[in-house]
């Protein structure tokens, strides 16, 4: 595959962010390869509703 | 190929947790965070808890496949320069970054798993909780 870019002028003002989380990417530049994951897990066991058992100890 | 980039200001409220703020050219960047978040509704900490073992979302392999395709990239900058004014963020956290400047491969993984733990009386039953 042929891939051709010809970069013209980019001139931006100005940039506002509450927050860049989770394996995410802010760049001003140029680059090659990106490749980003993020796995959020909120199963339905993870809904405990009776005493407040601590979790497995360890880790 | 790769651009100059040019920024005049830059403010940055807090940066955590396996996050990067590369200001400058790099080569590659491999970020990585795993994370058990745990809400209690009564204020309760243990200090010696949460095993990543214990939850297969730690260990869960991700389909990713390999780049094996052959690209022929061809690029002209007929302006070589990136400009921005000004960048407020309040915060870069988890395995996130903030790049000025160019990469040439970034790789960048977060895993979270979220755990609620709610007290149990007559009125709170399962049911009505959503």
């Amino acid at each position: 595959m042929n891939f051709e870019v010809v970069n013209r002028e980019l001139c931006v003002g100005s940039i506002r962010i509450i927050g860049v989380s989770s394996s995410s990417l802010l760049m001003v530049g140029d680059a090659n390869s990106i490749q980003l994951t993020s796995l959020f897990d909120t199963p339905a066991e993870s809904l405990i509703i009776g005493p407040f058992v601590p979790l497995t100890p360890g880790g | 190929m790769y651009r100059t980039s040019k920024v005049d200001s830059l403010k940055v409220d807090s940066s955590a947790l396996s996050s990067v703020i590369q200001i400058g050219d790099s080569t590659s960047i491999t970020a990585f965070t795993r994370a058990i978040a745990v809400q209690r509704q009564k204020e309760l900490f243990y200090s010696n808890e949460g095993n990543f073992n214990s939850f297969p979302i730690f260990s869960f392999q991700l389909p990713i496949e390999p780049i094996v395709e052959p690209i022929t990239i061809g690029s002209t900058s007929l302006h070589p320069l990136i400009q921005v004014g000004s960048i407020d963020i309040s915060g870069v956290t988890s395995a996130a970054v903030l790049h000025i400047g160019s990469s040439c491969q970034f790789q960048g993984e977060s895993r979270t798993l979220h755990i609620r733990q709610l007290e149990h009386t007559n009125g709170n039953s399962e049911n009505n909780v959503e």
